[in-house]
Formats: structure tokens, sequence, C-alpha cells
């Protein structure tokens, strides 16, 4: 990240341990203000349950009319279960705010201050959003358990430690991948004054095809209009599944084997493919953005 | 009252000058909406091809469903239109102290409040919702009646007045607290509830939300009940509902009213 | 309608350094005439929540708060009578800005009465806000993306103006103020003095009997405000209209105000004529004086504090009594090139009187289980 970077790095060196000093402060200050509004907190991460409650009878209603056992596979514990575990991979994999607050840094011009200070943006707003989401999960903790033992019955058995081993990483992996591919939609700010456009594409697709309103291999029998092609195995080459379905898909048991790792290879080949896709589009927008002077 | 019309009407007016300064965003406004409707919609057509009803016996199958979500558009548009941009603006009235400015005027606080601001593009919805109507009525063995269609409006402005009486209780809580930055989440996670048909609240837990959000905060009788008028045939269960929907319309907006005024004689103001 | 008190009462609180004495102004309305504004024992508190600070005490929050009570007006008397201009002087924080909204009836009072035009504000009368305007210099009351044209026709219905009224007032106005071009364009492109010069108009479009002014000319310019107290004088002359007005500008209080009420802690600190304050609490004088030589210091010291020497140039601060003696003393013993006696600064003077009444107030601490 030379090449942006302008001689003032030169003269002050940063003093070694000075990123993660201002990676603890910035830990701090944000568990803080979490604190302060702990009230608030916890009752806006309750009331995000809310709706699965109208989920959970939306289903119940369905399969009272249909007979069947199962719906592509899913029994109406696991639609349930389903819908609570797209809650934890989105806890990892959402980025409220990150790529608007980009946008709107080149915008009013405030992204100069990190060309002109030795710091690396990208590295700046990952190490923020980790701070900010362990902060979240430090706190959101207490209500999510509190849900999941409520409704523990709607599980399955807890799966394997693999499983669950490969369940943690592919959270990981979601987390960066939202984080990356949120980023770089933030960055298109250098191209086009208003990205709000291109975010909402964004989220209308994501939206749809996360599988954050239902288990994607109820898409299995929708056709997309190329015989032999169902949406449901278009959508696994999408990165948008990655960030909500395919860990809770995991943890139900629903993928295994070659499935599982091919799964994770595409996972990871994304999550490469948008951080480099990121540190491109900071590389040209920022030249870009000094060539025409801000 | 004439007087409330007229500057009713200048509030509009000004909304509407404004949206058309900023066109192209007000276009983006619509298209945002519309795009998530759609998704809903989408939605909703996929679980249609895994069952035919929702809810074994409650005749909510696919065309009634789609007036009943139709129905849903056009009410919720309603209130995304003429109440919820003033309320959502209420929370920055409240610190930045433009309150003040309204409580010196010789105007109803809960009208100015509640009706200064309108946001034009949330109509589109109502729009898509009067054409989604039109498309699953023509589709339907079921004909609505005359009287059917008399109730059809009156319901809806009940359940348009229910979701205000709610507004205005959200409102009265930013005055009172100085801040409500979920105000809008709250709404939508309230209003959530509604926006399915009631019969699938069933069982040892469904049967006391649904009572719940029946007598209690009277969520489930904004779209249901006009729904079932318009979509299904009239039984007396029916007319036992649209008794409950009026009167939970006059009482929510009553007590919202009483609310409401008992905040703005606690209002602090913000100190400057 | 019958007011319970019949003389004004300008004197405050038991513990108020100064005895504050009934001013010209004031005495010119006790003519028989029922004051516009008449404030008894007045008082406003708040409970106020201390927010914790650092991570531990932000835990330890969790479980209980700290609570206090400001007391942000204790018990304040007033009484105005028609077309008196009164300036609130007070430091921040004094409770101006309260008793100002008190006034207009968007807070209501923990104890104690007001009547303004015989209404009790707080009760917002729709007879009464038709009769007065609140015009704040830091909030902007008109509509921000539209031309103040439209505004004021908004403000037309609201407050029932008739067409024929509306149009010759609106006129009136707009030109004394010289605003006629850009009435038609969006608020958001004005200046903040143009803004504020339409905002003045927008307030007075219906002839209110009592206007409120809260820091009018904050942040104006020098221009901007000379233009606001000639078109202020103008307008409350020819209306006999009664203002109150908050400012820390006392070029604001010595254009417009003959009577002046300060506040501070929350309590009338002094309430009579802006000339009694200079005559009372000025203590000093400030001379100049351009020497032909540079002086020492002692050589200044035998006249008064020497404030400054630079050079020939010396500032002299010689106590009032002594004038007299002084002066004769300086021009016989020194060789004087030019010499200048001036009043200490009207700003100095009103924050000395602020300073006067130092002690901090009272705060009851209470703890609350949250």
């Amino acid at each position: 990240m030379t090449a942006a970077t302008p001689s003032a790095a030169a003269h002050s060196r940063p003093r070694p341990f000075e990123g993660l000093r201002m990676w603890w402060m910035m830990l701090v200050i944000s568990l803080e203000e979490r604190l302060a509004y702990r009230g608030d907190f916890i009752l806006g991460t309750l009331m995000r349950f809310l709706p699965i409650v109208t989920q959970l009878f939306l289903w119940t209603a369905v399969f009272s009319a249909t007979n069947a056992a199962d719906i592509a596979g899913y029994s109406r514990n696991d639609i349930v279960a389903y819908y609570l575990l797209t809650m934890i991979t989105r806890a990892f994999s959402s980025m409220p705010g990150l790529a608007g607050g980009i946008a709107r840094s080149v915008r009013d011009g405030s992204v100069k201050k990190y060309l002109v200070q030795p710091i690396d943006y990208v590295s700046f707003l990952l190490a923020s959003r980790i701070a900010h989401k362990l902060v979240y999960y430090a706190v959101a903790v207490f209500p999510f358990a509190g849900v999941f033992f409520l409704c523990r019955s709607f599980f399955p058995p807890v799966p394997d430690a693999a499983t669950i081993a490969i369940f943690l990483l592919s959270l990981l992996l979601s987390f960066l991948l939202g984080f990356f591919l949120e980023a770089t939609l933030g960055m298109l700010g250098f191209w086009f004054l208003e990205v709000s456009s291109i975010v909402f594409a964004y989220m209308l697709l994501q939206y749809l095809l996360s599988g954050h309103m239902f288990p994607l291999d109820m898409l299995a029998g929708i056709g997309t209009g190329i015989p032999g092609v169902s949406l449901g195995s278009v959508v696994h080459w999408l990165p948008f599944e990655y960030t909500a379905y395919f860990p809770a898909a995991i943890w139900l048991g629903k993928i295994h084997g070659t499935e599982l790792i091919r799964a994770l290879v595409i996972e990871a080949v994304w999550v490469v493919v948008m951080a480099v896709a990121c540190r491109i589009a900071w590389r040209r927008g920022t030249r870009r953005y000094s060539a025409f002077g801000g | 009252m004439g007087r409330y019309t007229k500057i009713f009407a200048t509030f509009a007016r000004a909304c509407l000058v404004r949206d058309m300064t900023f066109r192209t965003n007000f276009l983006l406004e619509c298209i945002t909406s519309i795009g998530w409707m759609s998704m809903n919609l989408a939605f909703y057509l996929l679980v249609f091809t895994f069952t035919a009803e929702i809810g074994r016996g409650t005749g909510w199958t696919r065309e009634p469903f789609f007036a009943f979500v139709a129905t849903g558009l056009i009410i919720n548009s309603i209130v995304q239109a003429l109440f919820m941009p003033s309320a959502e603006e209420l929370t920055e009235m409240v610190r930045t102290g433009g309150l003040d400015g309204v409580l010196v005027q010789p105007l109803d606080a809960q009208f100015v409040l509640s009706l200064h601001r309108v946001d034009f593009s949330a109509f589109a919805n109502g729009l898509v919702g009067v054409g989604l109507l039109v498309w699953s009525l023509a589709r339907m063995d079921h004909a609505p009646g005359v009287i059917a269609w008399i109730l059809y409006p009156l319901l809806i402005l009940c359940g348009v007045a229910i979701l205000y009486s709610l507004v205005i209780m959200l409102a009265a809580a930013t005055i009172l607290l100085g801040r409500n930055q979920s105000l809008y989440d709250f709404w939508f996670y309230l209003t959530n509830f509604s926006r399915y048909p009631a019969e699938i609240y069933s069982g040892p837990w469904g049967g006391p939300l649904r009572n719940l959000c029946t007598f209690v905060i009277p969520i489930l009788l904004v779209v249901n009940v006009p729904a079932r008028i318009i979509a299904q045939p009239l039984t007396g269960q029916g007319w036992g509902m649209v008794a409950a929907a009026f009167s939970a319309a006059g009482a929510s907006l009553l007590v919202s009213r009483i609310v409401f005024q008992a905040a703005l004689s606690r209002y602090r103001s913000a100190s400057s | 309608m019958v007011f319970p008190y019949t003389s004004p009462m300008h004197n405050s609180s038991q513990n108020a350094a100064i005895h504050p004495q009934k001013s010209r102004a004031a005495s010119r309305e006790d003519a028989g005439r029922e004051p516009v504004i008449a404030v008894e024992s007045l008082a406003k508190e708040y409970r106020v929540y201390d927010k914790p600070e650092g991570l531990l005490a932000s835990i330890s929050g969790l479980f209980q708060r700290k609570s206090r009570i400001v007391h942000a007006l204790r018990g304040v008397n007033l009484s105005v009578g028609r077309g008196e201009f009164v300036a609130l002087l007070g430091p921040n924080g004094a409770g101006k800005t309260t008793f100002l909204k008190l006034l207009s009836g968007i807070i209501t009072p923990t104890r104690g009465t007001a009547q303004v035009l015989g209404h009790v504000p707080w009760e917002r009368a729709d007879d009464f806000r038709r009769r007065f305007a609140l015009v704040m210099g830091q909030r902007n009351q008109l509509w921000w993306d539209l031309p103040a044209a439209e505004s004021f026709r908004l403000h037309k219905e609201i407050y029932r103006i008739d067409t024929a009224r509306f149009e010759r007032t609106r006129d009136e106005l707009v030109d004394m103020l010289d605003v006629r071009k850009i009435l038609l364009q969006p608020v958001r492109e004005l200046s903040l003095g143009e803004r504020m010069k339409l905002e003045l108009v927008a307030a007075l479009l219906h002839e209110p009997q009592v206007l409120f002014l809260d820091e009018p000319t904050i942040g104006l310019d020098v221009v901007a405000q000379h233009t606001l107290h000639r078109f202020l004088t103008h307008v409350q002359a020819q209306r006999q209209m009664t203002v109150v007005l908050t400012t820390h500008y006392m070029k604001d209080v010595a254009a417009l105000c003959e009577r002046v009420v300060v506040i501070t802690h929350g309590d009338i600190l002094y309430d009579g004529s802006l000339d009694e304050i200079v005559d009372r609490f000025t203590t000093h004088k400030i001379v100049t004086l351009d020497l032909d030589d540079t002086p020492s210091l002692e050589r200044m010291e035998r006249f008064g504090f020497p404030c400054e020497i630079r050079g020939p140039q010396v500032i002299l601060r010689i106590d009032r009594p002594r004038i007299a003696e002084v002066l004769p003393e300086i021009l016989r013993s020194e060789r004087v090139r030019d010499i200048s006696v001036e009043d200490v600064p009207l700003e100095e003077i009103v924050a000395a009187l602020f300073r006067s009444e130092a002690a901090q107030p009272p705060t009851t601490h209470q703890e609350a289980r949250a």
C-alpha cells in the first residue's frame, strides 16, 4: 500500500504494537458504548428473533396443510432450527453501514485522512470491524443463548466435533467474505457518486439468494430457463449463500463429504477473490481520486 | 376542520415540491420499496410450490392469500407515506429542539407531528398492491359481494387507524425518552405479526399470541379483517371481526391520543 | 381578566446579593396597566442521570444509576408591561432559555405560576399561541428545501391570517428588511443572516403582541446584527410589542433594551435599566494615554493600575471617585500627546456581575436503582 501513501509515512515510523494498542482502544471504547446502551441493545437483539416466531407459525401452517413429513429435506423443526442458525451466520457476515460508510467518506472527502496518515485503510476497517463484532458477540451471547436454550427442542442432536470445527471455519470465512464484499461495494464510491443503488441491488440479491428467507434447498426444483440447470444449482456457485445458508446447513448435516469440501473451497475462493478485488478497487480508486483532486 | 385540511394540503404540496427537486432520489426510493416487496412476493410464490394452502381448511389458498398480501401492501403504504416519515423525524426534532417550534404554533401538536412530512414514494407499493388485489380477485372462485365492497375501504381505514395509533404511541415514547433509535425496528418487528393470516397462530403458544395480538395490541386485526371480508365468504364470524376492527380502531385512537398528550406535558425540551 | 398581583415584583430571591431597584421602564407601566407577562415563584427542576465513565463504571451502571436534581429555575418573580423590551442576560446554563421555554409553554414548571397575555402558557390555548411568537437563533423554523414564501403561506393558514392583512404585513416586513429578492429561493441556499431575517418575518406575520427572541443574533456578522437591531426597534415601537430577548451580545442589549434582567443559577440577580448597571457596577474608568516617552511602571502606578504599557502608550485603570483629581495630575506631570477616558466595556461589567454570585448552586444528590 505504499503507492498511495505519501511521504508522511516515512517520517513518523509507527512504533511496534502501535496498531495493536489502537485496536485495543477501539475495542474498549466500543464495549463501553455497548454497555451504556445495554438495555436498548439486548432488547434490539431479542426483537430480531421475532420474525422467526412468525416463520415458525407460517411453516407449521404449511406443514399442516400438506401432510408431508418434510419439504426439500427439511422437517418443520429443521426449518425453525435453520432460521435460528442463520441468525448466527448473519451475525458474522452482515456488515451494517460498511459500504455506505466508505462511500460517504469518499464523497465528503474524509477518506483523505487515510491517504495522509500512516494507516492502511482496508486493514484499519477490518480491525475496527473485528473489534465491533467481538464486542457485539460479548453482549449478544446472552440473548442468543437464551433463545437457543428455549428453542433447543427444534434442533437435531449436536453434530460431531469435526462438523462443529467445519461450521466454525465456515463462519470465520463468512465474516471475511461479508467484509470484503461490502468493502468492495463501498469502494465503488470512487467511481460512482451514489453507491446506494448498487448496495441496494446487492442487498436484494443477498436477501433472496443467501438463504436468509428460506433454506436454499427449496430452490432445487425451480428452473432457470436453461434445461437441466435449476436455480438451486446456480446459487451454489455464487457468493451469497456463504453469508447465511452454508454454515447453517453444515450444522444441520444437510451437506456432506465431497459436496461439503467443494462448497468450502468455493467459499474460500470467493474470500480471496473479493479480498483482491477490494485491494485493487482501493488502489485504483485512490489513484483516480488523487488524479482528479478529490 | 377546513383549516387543518388546508394545512395538510400545504404540507403535502411542500413535500411533493421537495420530492420533485430530488427526482432521481424519489425514483430510487420507489424502486427500492417495490424491490423489497417483490422479494417477499417471490418468497410467497415459492411457499405455494410446496403447499396449496396456508393452514389446513383456512381457505388461504394462493389467490386469496395474495389478496391478503395486497391488502397489507395498501394499508402499509398509506401508513408509510403519511405517518412514518414524520414519526421518524420526531427523534431528530426532540434532539435538536425542533419540537419546540411546533409547540408554540396554534395547532394540534399531534396533527403536526404525525402529518407534516409525506413520503410520496411509499405510495408506489400501494399501487402495486391495488394491481395485485385486482389480479387475485379476478382469479378467485369467490367474488366479493356488495357489502364486502362497501366494508373493505372502511376496514382498510380501520387498519390504518390502528397502525397510526401505534405510531403515535411510539412517538410518545420518543418524546419521553428523548431518543428512540430503534423506533423503526420496533415498528417493523411488531407489524411483522400482521403480515400473515391470523389462523396460522394456533396451538398452545399460537392461541395466546393470537389473543394478545387481537385484543391487547390489535395488530392482527389490521390486515386480517379487510382481507377476509374481500377474499373469503362473509360468515357470522366475519361480522364479529368487523365489529372488533371498528371498536379496536376507535379504542386505539383514543388511548394513543391520551398517551400522546401525557407525553407532551412531560416534554423536557433539549437544553441549548 | 384579573391578575392576582397588581404591582410588578422585580425583586427575586432572598439571597440575592444586590437589591434590584425599580427601573424607569418598569415604573412607566406602573400606571395602573396590567402586566403582559406576570410570573410568580416560577421554578423548574430536572432529574438528570450521570453517565458513568470508564468500563468498570459502565458495568456497575447496569445495576444502579446516580441521579441528581438540577434547579434550572428557582422560584422567579417577574412582571413585564406592554411595550417593554427586556433583555434576559446570564451565563450559559443560568436558566434563561428554560425561562423563555416556560413562558412560551413548551415545558411545564415544577412549581409556580405564570401568565402571558392572560393565559397560562403551558396550557397551550390556541388563542394564546396565536398572539405570541418565538424565534430561536439556532433553530430553523422555515422549511429547509422550500422558498420562504411557501413557509409564509403555511403560516397564514396556521395563524388564520386573512389574505389582505397577510399580504400587507408580509410586504411591509419584507420591504423593511429588503428580502424580497430571496423570497423565492430555497431556504437551504441562503446565508445565515438572510435566513434570520426571514425567520423574523415569519414570526411577525401574525402580528404577535409578545415576541420571545432566543439569541437572535448568534453567528451573524456586524452588518446583519445592525440591520436586525434597526428592524426590531422599529417594529417594536410601531406595534407596541412586548419583547423578551436572551443574548450574549451586549451590543444587542445596548441597541434594543431599556430593561435588563440578569439570571444566574436559576435566580434573578438584577432587574433594572441598563444605565443603572453601568452606573452601579462601574467601579473604575479606563484611561488611555499617548506620551512623549516610555514611562516606568512606578511612574504610572501613582495614578492608578497600569493595565498595559507599550512604549509611550499606556492604559490605566483608575477608580471612579479619584478620576476628577487624577486627570489634572496626569496632565500636569506628564507630557501627554493624546488622552481618552472610557467606561469599562459593558461585556466586562456584565461578566463581573455574573461572577459576583460565584457560589456554586447546591444540588441534591440522590442514588436511585435503575
